[in-house]
This record gives structure tokens, C-alpha cells and sequence, in this order.
């Protein structure tokens, strides 16, 4: 930094220069006048001996050693004038810089948060997570002591799936994300206690354990504003009093980025704090505590592998381990097709460090292609700046001709102009980081299903700020580079004969065809964009229209949990009585009924190895049911038309015979070309539910997924289940019916939290969020990519109008017609837009197959989508060279001539 | 106010101009580095007692080239073989006053040794011829 010292310093080093000068020039002087000279004299010969003061100023400068910060010092300062000259210009370009750049960063930002940070935990690179290949992620407490027995080289830690969970506080009542671990997690994660302590092994070695819970950092701060007093009070979780044992470390919140812990719960409470979230049973029963039980899958296990020799032994230990689970329950299978399925399962060992995360399932692919769009995007406005920075040259080749002639090298000049555009990138960027800020954490809450945004850090620190330094620099480069060239190019003296005019089009200038160039490359990727926002907002709107089996504008449902409430199976059916008369007693509603999972919330349950009568046993995932428990009204309420056979009636209790409506696709699966009314089909041998009718299907699962094979039934013959959902069918506004609905629910049963009131529209426009992110931002990006290459295109054919006013008037002048030379302008245009039109069309069609799996209801080579885009480009580019094309037509000859 | 371009020109044409016309002390340059190294070894002199003192010992032999002193003082200083201070002269004014450093004493042996090498073989060479 010593030369940074000594540049701020410049100007006292100039000063003490000149003092040191003067001294020695005065004590010459004084010497030369001790020896009889006049003063005069003296003077002279003194100042004689050093033989010119400016030299030698100049060279001890050079012996500083900051000559070139000064020469850029000084090129930036030129640059900063030049630019101030033409004000217009610089804004535009540092606006578009800014959301260009911007929207880099901020995509970057998201991704690099998303993607690419390890989970803030201890050396995250050793951990690895177990999954069962063919068999899901999920073990059972058994399974997980087990490899923790059998593999002691390395460490295990199990977590269960997040679950929304109910917290009291002080009587106030809200739903949390919480998790129930094992008492090891934290030690084994190596995340500290920032207040209090975490759960210990011995928390969790007891069923039913001790009653206590850990907060998270971010929980703790937004909750109880960090107030450390909190540690050791009670809390009510899920109807049970617990203690806050303390706080985990800032910054982690679970290891599922995107989805937000907000409190661990020991796994020994799984029973007491009612956890039922998400499981795979099989021979077991998911009333009774599920820790002792081998059938009930419900952890996902993690390992570290602290050290060479355990990465190079555990995980054959843990195979084998997982092997003899397998062999042992295989043996319990009766069914043949099912044990030779299970055997087939292995363990397979997953790099853990950045954590497990549905978000970033789900979003990997659109981030990718939302970052191939902007830096497009980017590149098209760098292509639209070069040509403005080698039209604003063009108008300044007398300038560089001149500096040419008096000496100044080609690379002075490259560098000149490259200190102007880098210096346009960098303010730019500074810009775009603000940009980048609002954008990213405006793109989480547009990725996010519902009104709150993906809970997702976005840090801003030395990574994003590098990552913004280099893409500013780049872009700088990238649009300052090839005008430098090409207008350094040229030769001393072109720019000074008579006032840089152009004679003709006839090829010996090269800055033309460059122009063109970065136009045709302008329309190939505006062009690639707006098909690829075409694509998009298609796919939403296919998903959108698409016929999902039920009526979603006039069901209104309402969402809550009656077991976090505190309600079982003997006070359920009061309550859901309760619930339903209050319903329909609201002015507008047709029909209420009520439903385990219902429609379009993400909650499902399916089952496998279904034993139908007359049919052989099958096993795999086709061969497997969504469950639905319903009550009363159910078809009515949803508009889900009874094809054949009976809806349920009350008559269909506890004890009465088993019965199912089943879903024409399940009819078609599993009974296919037989009646499947009267048959009868279950889980056990003799299968004893009976089918009774028969439905449309419904794609309850959203419109992207493939349509389920549903089995309904009454939930007045399953009393273990309580329903999450009540709907009714509305004749009015549904929006005047929400409010109502939600006083009268609230009415029937206080105690109980409504999670939401919604329409089933609304809660289908939750499931296509990500092609709604899609076609909502590469259709902004699309757009802003034509709008900027129109504006290119128009300048460069105004550009190109004025340099050829002189043969224009010739021509006219000669007698040409307006519409001629109108049409010699717009041939132009043709031919360059053309140009990019058939380069852009074969970009899209590999971009689009590239982006195959996030379309919907059309083909990567659709025609329609094809010609729409590029329909809509040619007729902005066209509307942007009619105004130049009428202004050629209307030059004047005689004033044409005479400018020469 | 100059035009702008003209500035830039003036500038750069100050290496070419050098480059056309080398400077006689560049001959010397690594002389003079060494003997003001030298000079400075007995103790902190200013630029123009540095000047005084090589010709006095070189008595009037090796004339200062004074254009070359001060560049060559500011590239010695640049490079920490010398420090300076301002301080106020017997004749009541301020000179910078420049004092060799520790890196600047194990240069100026560095360079007495190779000189002495050099002189030594360009001695035996002009005997033996």
C-alpha cells in the first residue's frame, strides 16, 4: 500500500520536491558568491548546473514509482469529464448496467444461498446422510441405534421431519416449525449453545423423556427479542408444558435450507407432543409410541466420518448393518412380490454438506435458467452499449485522429476508452448492488407459496461483493473492448479530412459491418429470451386452465389441526358436528363437508401392497394409493361427479361393512377391465372393504403431478382420523363468504386455530408457484431484452441514416422515390433482423429442450410458441426502423448536398 | 485551460522524448547509487551537502550530474535504502536530511563487494592483455 501512501501524498511530495530544489539551487548560490561571483551570475550558473527544472521533476517522479496509479488516476479523471459532457448518455448506461448487473447479483445471491454454502455446522464436509435405495429416506429409532451400536468409527444423529408445531406462550398461541432429534444432534453437528444449553444424549435416553426444548437463534431473537430470562420458563408445545433449556448458535436453523427450524424437541417425546408428521409404516402401530417400534419409519439418520480410516470402513460396516435390517424383515413378508422387492434394497451413503432441501430440489433447475436469462440479458445490453460507445466514437474520431497525430500510441487511446466504459461498469454495479439486495430477497418472496417469503439467509458479504467486483469489470471489458479496437483502428489521419465525412457505404469502413454484427447477436438472444418467456407463460397458463377434476373458483376451505388443539378421537365427533352445522348455517354456502388431507395441501398417504379380490398381488410405486378419509357431502361440496355406483351415506359407521369410493384411475389400475362395483380389495388376505362407487378423477395433488389412483373413505368408519380440512360449496362471492366462515368456525370452537381460510383456486396457484416465478420473470426479462435491442436497432439505422444523408440526397436527388430509399432503409433492417431471427430461432429450439422437464402441455419445438415470438420481435424491430426509414425518405437533396 | 488532449499528448511524450535522447546518467546510474550510499554511510547529509561531498572526495574527478541527484535520491528513498526528515540547516533553513537505513548498508556491501569483484577483474584483464 505504499504506493497508495504516496499517491494521496502527491501533492506534498511535489512541494518538499521544489524545497529541496530551491535549497540546493540557493546554497549553490551562496557558494558561488563566497568564491566573488555576482549574485547574478551566481544564480545562473546555478541554476545552468541543473539544466532544467521540469526534467528532473518528471523523473523524480518516475522514481517514486506510482506513475501508472497517477497515469490511471489521470484517465479516470478524463473519463469522469467526458462522461460528465454527455450526461445522457451516461445515465442510460448506468441504468442499464444497474438492473443488468443487478439482476445477476441478486440471482447470484439466491443460488449461492440455495446452492452452494455449506450448512453452517462443524467441518460439514464429513457428514453424510443415509438413504435407503428403493426404500426412502426415513429409519426407524431401532435401525438408527443399531448402525450407532455397529459402526463406533463413525457418529450418528437422527432428526425427524419438520413439523408444524403449536406454541403457547403466556396464553398467546401460535404455529412454529419444530423437530424432534436424538440427544446427540447438536454435539454431533458441532453447533453450540449461544444461550442456556443444547440437548444432551441424556435427554433422550428415557421414553417420554425430559420435557424440554431448545430454541433457535432466529427463533429467540424474532419471539422474545434474545432475552435470556426465557431460558428455563415453561412453554405449552402441542398441549405440553416444557421447559426452554436454551438457545442453539446464530445462524443455524436445521438442515433443510429453505425451511426454517424453530425449535428441537427431544425424539423421546414423539408420543407426548403428538408427532404423526411423516412416517412409512409397515407391521406396526402408529397409535403407541413410535421409538420402540422397528416398523415405524420416521428419522432421517446423518453420520460424520471424522477421519480417513472411518470414510474407508464405515460405510461397508453400515451396508452390512442395513443388510441384515433388511434380511430380518424381508423374513416378515408374506407376499413373495413384496419380500423380493425389499431385498432389493441398499444403502446408499449422501454428501450432507449443504443439507437436504425441497426448495432447492425444486428450484435448482429454475435457478439455472433464470441465471442463464439475466447474464443473456446482460450480454445483450453490453452488445447495445458497445454500439452506442462505437457511435458516440464515430462522432469522436477527430478527437483520437488528433491524438494519434501528435503522437499518442494506439494503446493510450484503448486504454482511454476502456477507462471510460470500466468506469460506467463500476458505478454501474455499485448501483446494482442496491439493486441486488431488493431484487433477491423479492425473488424469495415470489418463489414462496404463500404470503411469507422462503425463509432463506442472504448474506452479504466478501462472495457477493467479488462476485459483483468481477461481473461489473467483466461487463466493462465486454463492452468497452472491441469499440476501443475498433476505433483506435483508425488511422491518424481519417478523422481529420473534411470533418470525418463518409462518402460512401462501400465496405471500406469497418465499422459497419461490426454494428451489424452486435445487432444480429442482439436480436439472436432478445429473440431466444422471448421465446423462452412465451414457453414459460404458456406452461403457468396451461397448469392454470387446466381441467383438475373439481370446482375451485366456489369451494372455500378452511385448514386447522385438532390434534395440536388437543382434541382425540372421543371428543372429535361432537367437534366435527359442531363445526359443520356452524358451517352451513353461513349465508351463500351450498354444502360443507370436511376431509383428512383434502385437496391441493401437500399432505397425502399412501399405501402399498394392496390385495385386490380375484387379481395377483403387485408391488412398486404405481401399484400404490392415495388414501382420503371424507366426510358426508364430500363430492357434492368438491364438484366431483359420482360416475357410477353410491356417494357415502351416514349409514356407513364403525362396524358397519367396509366401504370405498374409488377414483376412475384406480378403477382403470387395479380392477382394469372388470366391474370393480361390489368387488372388494384391502390390505390383508381376505381383502374386506368394498367398493360402492365409483368417481371422476381429481388431480388433487396439484395440476403438474400425474393423476392419482384415490380410494375415499367415510370418516364415520375411521374414528382414529380427524379431519385437517372442512370445505363448502359456495353460491355467492367466495370472498364475502371467508370472513363469515372463519367467525362462525372460531364460534363453534374457540380453542381451535384456524391456519387459513382459502379458495381451492387459490391454493392451485400455491402448487404452480415455481411456473409462476417462471413466467413472471422471464416474461420481465424477455420483454426488457426486446425493448433494448429495438433501442439498439433503432439507433444503429438512425446512426447509419445520418452517416449516408449525403448519398441519400444524391439519390433522391437523382430522382429516386421516397418509397425507395424508404424501403432501401427497411431492407436493412430486414436483413440484419432476419439474420438474428434465424440464428435466434435455432438457439431457442436447443434452449428450450434444454429447459424440457420445467414445460407444461407443450413440446420444446412448439410452432406456436415459435412464431408468436418471433412475430412480436419482427414487429417491434420494424416499428423501430420505420421512424429512421421516414426520415431517410425525407431528406432534403438540396440541403444534403450542401452540407458536404 | 489547455485542451484536454494536448495534455494527455504532453504526457506522453515525455518517455519518447527520454527514449530518443539518453541521459548521460544513466551510464552512471548505478555509480551514483553507490556512491551516495556511500557518502551517507558516515552519516545524514542533505541533497546538497551529498552533492559537495562526492566531488570533494573524488576531488572534482567525478563531477555530480546534478539533474541526476535528486531523482536518484527519491528512487534510493523509494526503495528504503534511505530515509529522510526535514531538519533545519546552520543556515537557518529547512533541508531534507537523508540518513541510510539498515536494508541501505547491506545494499551498499552487497554493492562495494561486487564492485570490488568487477574492478578486480577488469584489472587482471587489462594486465594480462
Amino acid at each position: 500500500m505504499r504506493w497508495f501512501m504516496r499517491l494521496i501524498r502527491r501533492e506534498r511530495l511535489e512541494r518538499e520536491l521544489d524545497r529541496e530544489i530551491e535549497f540546493h539551487v540557493e546554497a549553490e548560490i551562496a557558494r558561488l558568491v563566497e568564491e566573488g561571483m555576482t549574485p547574478l551570475e551566481a544564480r545562473r550558473r546555478a541554476l545552468a548546473a541543473f539544466g532544467g527544472l521540469e526534467p528532473i521533476r518528471e523523473r523524480a517522479r518516475d522514481a517514486r514509482g506510482t506513475r501508472w496509479v497517477e497515469q490511471i488516476w489521470q484517465d479516470l479523471r478524463y473519463a469522469a469529464r467526458v462522461l460528465r459532457r454527455s450526461p445522457g448518455f451516461a445515465l442510460a448506461a448506468i441504468a442499464s448496467l444497474a438492473i443488468g448487473i443487478g439482476a445477476n447479483i441478486a440471482l447470484f445471491t439466491v443460488a449461492d444461498a440455495l446452492l452452494l454454502r455449506p450448512l453452517p455446522v462443524d467441518r460439514p464436509e464429513q457428514l453424510v446422510s443415509l438413504n435407503r435405495v428403493g426404500g426412502g429416506e426415513l429409519f426407524s429409532h431401532p435401525a438408527f441405534l443399531k448402525f450407532q451400536r455397529a459402526v463406533p468409527i463413525a457418529r450418528f444423529t437422527a432428526g425427524s421431519s419438520t413439523a408444524r408445531t403449536q406454541i403457547s406462550i403466556g396464553g398467546q398461541t401460535e404455529l412454529v416449525i419444530g423437530q424432534l432429534v436424538t440427544g446427540d444432534w447438536f454435539d454431533v453437528l458441532g453447533v453450540q449453545a449461544a444461550a442456556g444449553r443444547v440437548l444432551t444424549v441424556g435427554d433422550t435416553r428415557e421414553l417420554g423423556g425430559t420435557a424440554i426444548v431448545v430454541l433457535s437463534h432466529e427463533f429467540w431473537r424474532r419471539r422474545f427479542a434474545s432475552d435470556p430470562a426465557v431460558i428455563g420458563t415453561t412453554v405449552v408445545v402441542n398441549k405440553v408444558p416444557m421447559t426452554i433449556a436454551g438457545v442453539a448458535a446464530p445462524g443455524f436453523s436445521g438442515l433443510s435450507v429453505g425451511n426454517r427450524v424453530d425449535l428441537w424437541l427431544p425424539v423421546t417425546m414423539q408420543a407426548e407432543v403428538r408427532y404423526y408428521t411423516n412416517s412409512w409404516t409397515e407391521n406396526a402401530d402408529p397409535r403407541k409410541p413410535w421409538l420402540p417400534q422397528e416398523g415405524i419409519a420416521f428419522l432421517n439418520v446423518l453420520a460424520r466420518l471424522p477421519d480417513e480410516a472411518s470414510r474407508a470402513a464405515a460405510p461397508a460396516q453400515m451396508a452390512q448393518v442395513h443388510q441384515q435390517s433388511v434380511e430380518a424383515q424381508a423374513k416378515a413378508l408374506l407376499d413373495p412380490a413384496q419380500r423380493d422387492q425389499r431385498l432389493r434394497e441398499r444403502l446408499e451413503l449422501v454428501p450432507a454438506w449443504r443439507g437436504n432441501s425441497l426448495v432447492r430440489e425444486s428450484y435448482t433447475e429454475p435457478l439455472r435458467v433464470l441465471m442463464i436469462t439475466t447474464a443473456l440479458v446482460l450480454l445483450i445490453g453490453c452488445a447495445n452499449l458497445a454500439s452506442l460507445v462505437l457511435a458516440r466514437g464515430s462522432a469522436r474520431a477527430r478527437e483520437f485522429s488528433l491524438r494519434l497525430a501528435l503522437g499518442a500510441g494506439r494503446g493510450r487511446i484503448v486504454r482511454q476508452l476502456l477507462t471510460e466504459s470500466l468506469l460506467l461498469a463500476t458505478v454501474g454495479g455499485a448501483v446494482a448492488i442496491v439493486v441486488a439486495r431488493w431484487a433477491a430477497s423479492g425473488l424469495l418472496r415470489l418463489a414462496s407459496s404463500t404470503a411469507t417469503p422462503i425463509p432463506l439467509d442472504l448474506p452479504f458479504d466478501g462472495r457477493i461483493m467479488l462476485f459483483a467486483l468481477a461481473i461489473s469489470v467483466l461487463t466493462g471489458v465486454a463492452f468497452g473492448l472491441m469499440p476501443a479496437l475498433q476505433l483506435s483502428r483508425a488511422g491518424a489521419t481519417d478523422g481529420l479530412k473534411t470533418g470525418g465525412r463518409v462518402t460512401s457505404a462501400s465496405g471500406r469502413d469497418v465499422r459497419v459491418p461490426f454494428g451489424r454484427v452486435l445487432i444480429v447477436a442482439q436480436v439472436t438472444l432478445a429473440l431466444t429470451l422471448l421465446v423462452g418467456a412465451v414457453a414459460f407463460v404458456r406452461t403457468f397458463n396451461n397448469l392454470l386452465t387446466l381441467h383438475t377434476g373439481f370446482e375451485r373458483e366456489h369451494v372455500v376451505a378452511a385448514r386447522f389441526e385438532p390434534r395440536l388443539a388437543g382434541f382425540g378421537k372421543e371428543q372429535w365427533p361432537a367437534l366435527a358436528e359442531r363445526l359443520l352445522s356452524e358451517a352451513r348455517g353461513v349465508p351463500g354456502v351450498r354444502s360443507a363437508s370436511i376431509a383428512v388431507n383434502g385437496a391441493l395441501t401437500g399432505a397425502t398417504r399412501l399405501s402399498g401392497g394392496i390385495v385386490v379380490e380375484g387379481q395377483p398381488s403387485r408391488v412398486g410405486p404405481e401399484w400404490s394409493l392415495r388414501e382420503e378419509m371424507i366426510g358426508l357431502d364430500y363430492f357434492e361440496t368438491l364438484g366431483i361427479p359420482v360416475l357410477r355406483g353410491r356417494a357415502f351415506r351416514s349409514t356407513d359407521v364403525d362396524g358397519a361393512p367396509k366401504v370405498a369410493v374409488i377414483s376412475e384411475a384406480m378403477a382403470k389400475r387395479f380392477f382394469g377391465d372388470v366391474d370393480p362395483l361390489g368387488k372388494r380389495f384391502g390390505y390383508g388376505t381376505p381383502p374386506e372393504v368394498e367398493v360402492v362407487g365409483i368417481v371422476r378423477d381429481a388431480k388433487v395433488d396439484g395440476p403438474r403431478r400425474v393423476v392419482p389412483n384415490i380410494a375415499y373413505y367415510p370418516l364415520l368408519q375411521n374414528p382414529d382420523d380427524l379431519a385437517n380440512n372442512l370445505y363448502v360449496r359456495v353460491s355467492t362471492s367466495p370472498e364475502a363468504v371467508k370472513p363469515t366462515l372463519l367467525a362462525a368456525l372460531s364460534r363453534a370452537e374457540p380453542s381451535l386455530a384456524i391456519r387459513e381460510v382459502v379458495t381451492l383456486a387459490e391454493l392451485t396457484g400455491r402448487t404452480v408457484t415455481r411456473e409462476r416465478l417462471m413466467s413472471q420473470l422471464t416474461s420481465a426479462f424477455g420483454l426488457l431484452a426486446v425493448a433494448v435491442a429495438a433501442l439498439g436497432l433503432y439507433a444503429t439505422i438512425s446512426y447509419s441514416v445520418a452517416r449516408r444523408t449525403n448519398e441519400l440526397g444524391v439519390r433522391l436527388a437523382l430522382g429516386a422515390s421516397p418509397a425507395s430509399v424508404r424501403w432501401l432503409v427497411l431492407r436493412e433492417t430486414l436483413l440484419v433482423v432476419g439474420a438474428g431471427c434465424v440464428t435466434g430461432l435455432i438457439l431457442s429450439v436447443v434452449a428450450l429442450r434444454y429447459v424440457g422437464t420445467l414445460l407444461f402441455g407443450l413440446t420444446p419445438n412448439d410452432p406456436t410458441t415459435l412464431a408468436a415470438a418471433t412475430v412480436t420481435l419482427l414487429t417491434i424491430s420494424l416499428l423501430a426502423a420505420i421512424i429512421p426509414a421516414v426520415r431517410a425518405a425525407r431528406t432534403d437533396p438540396i440541403r444534403a448536398l450542401r452540407a458536404e | 485551460m489547455r485542451p484536454n488532449s494536448n495534455q494527455l499528448l504532453a504526457r506522453g511524450n515525455v518517455r519518447t522524448a527520454r527514449g530518443m535522447a539518453p541521459d548521460r546518467s544513466d551510464l552512471l546510474q548505478g555509480t551514483l547509487d553507490m556512491l551516495i550510499l556511500k557518502v551517507l554511510a558516515a552519516g545524514p547529509l542533505h541533497g546538497y551537502a551529498i552533492a559537495q561531498r562526492i566531488g570533494a572526495i573524488s576531488r572534482a574527478l567525478f563531477q555530480v550530474p546534478q539533474g541526476s541527484l535528486y531523482p536518484a535520491l527519491h528512487r534510493l528513498e523509494n526503495r528504503q535504502f534511505l530515509a529522510a526528515t526535514w531538519a533545519r540547516t546552520e543556515s537557518g533553513r529547512d533541508a531534507k536530511v537523508y540518513r541510510l537505513t539498515p536494508k541501505g548498508r547491506r545494499h551498499l556491501q552487497q554493492e562495494v563487494a561486487d564492485w570490488q569483484r568487477l574492478a578486480e577483474a577488469i584489472q587482471l584483464i587489462l594486465q594480462t592483455t
